[in-house]
């Protein structure tokens, strides 16, 4: 298996993460932003996991469920629905959180945009009163949220009083050895922030967001 | 029973009678796949599941409320990719075949005759979904051709 993945790129935190987390054997080659590793994708996507049948996987959010599954660990339906609530409502949320704040340098329009989902986590975590997000253990839910989240939580300027659950569990989850050092594979150093400019300028606008009634189906 | 995660608006949520409630279409139906012991629908392997996973996880993050500009990106990668596979997840129909289709119908509905030939593998596979057993419900079918009609286009 080869696992590829480019600098500055928090996705790639999440799944070097898990990589480190679940000893999951697999090779990992670094590659530039642009770099068309999926075959079948218009766009350069990273990170990507080729797989032993050939297949690619593109999302970052189902390399890290593979990577758990393959270590015995499958996600329960509390992990599922914070994983697909990172993919449909914190990560939009987010990009216009990160281009406002990295590239333009508004910190109080990035933190606005944050309010929502970052109030929805607090309220998950303060009803749960679990170390983690789905239980007493760390789970794929944790590994991915909080890569998510790194880029903008590792500046404290954006917890306020109101998320001390948040400031806890992102505090546990950091402190794993795991992911420690896929931050400093990814984002290595001084030099993290233009990195991280680097990766966002690549990355089309966000457009505001929307969402419309869809068939319920 | 509290909601305890505050589900926004248009967002299914499916409230269980001993326990929590679960929000979000995909996670409301893995688990209800699980719950009707039909685990081959979520792919028979760790590899196969997370390619299901991810195909599911594509539904609702890019194909839900797509930019209209984004549509031919989207139709030209699925064609790609399926063109040497029966269904998302290879050759067992699954779970991200159902909501993908459910997905993608309002586009298929808009599509061409020359663009659903354009399409040739995204339209095959759409055919194959469509009259699988249970899957079509009240949607209106959309007529695949099966025989070419127009020749010397390129794909």
């Amino acid at each position: 298996m080869n696992l590829f993945v480019s600098e500055g790129n928090p996705h790639c935190v999440k799944v070097l993460a898990a990589v480190e987390l679940t000893g999951v054997k697999c090779d990992i080659s670094h590659v530039n932003h642009e770099e068309r590793v999926v075959p079948y994708l218009s766009r350069p996507t990273l990170p990507a996991l080729a797989l032993p049948s050939g297949l690619h996987l593109f999302s970052p959010n189902a390399i890290c469920r593979f990577l758990f599954e393959a270590s015995g660990r499958e996600a329960s339906s509390l992990a599922n629905q914070w994983l697909e609530w990172e993919a449909t409502e914190l990560q939009p949320a987010l990009a216009q959180a990160l281009h406002l704040s990295a590239l333009q340098g508004k910190r109080t329009e990035a933190a606005t945009a944050l309010q929502v989902p970052l109030s929805v986590l607090e309220q998950g975590l303060r009803k749960r009163a679990t170390p983690f997000l789905s239980g007493e253990e760390v789970s794929v839910a944790d590994i991915v949220l909080w890569g998510a989240l790194y880029p903008v939580l590792s500046d404290s300027s954006f917890m306020t009083g109101e998320l001390a659950q948040v400031g806890g569990w992102f505090q546990r989850v950091a402190l794993l050895p795991a992911c420690q050092s896929a931050v400093r594979a990814v984002l290595t150093g001084k030099g993290a922030e233009s990195q991280l400019k680097a990766y966002l300028q690549k990355q089309p606008a966000p457009h505001a967001q929307r969402r419309e009634a869809q068939p319920c189906n | 029973m509290v909601f305890w995660f505050p589900a926004p608006p248009q967002v299914p949520v499916l409230q269980i009678n001993n326990g929590p409630s679960l929000s979000g279409l995909v996670t409301i139906a893995t688990h209800l796949v699980q719950e009707a012991k039909r685990p081959e629908l979520l792919g028979d392997s760790a590899e196969q599941r997370a390619v299901v996973q991810q195909w599911l996880e594509y539904r609702v993050t890019k194909l839900d409320n797509c930019p209209k500009e984004e549509i031919k990106t989207i139709l030209k990668d699925l064609n790609q990719y399926l063109e040497d596979k029966v269904y998302l997840a290879g050759n067992n129909f699954t779970l991200a075949d159902t909501l993908m289709y459910y997905g993608i119908h309002h586009i298929m509905v808009d599509l061409t005759v020359q663009e659903k030939e354009k399409w040739a593998n995204v339209s095959r596979w759409f055919d194959h979904v469509q009259h699988y057993p249970g899957v079509r419900h009240h949607l209106p079918p959309v007529v695949v051709s099966r025989n070419r009609l127009y020749t010397g286009g390129h794909h």
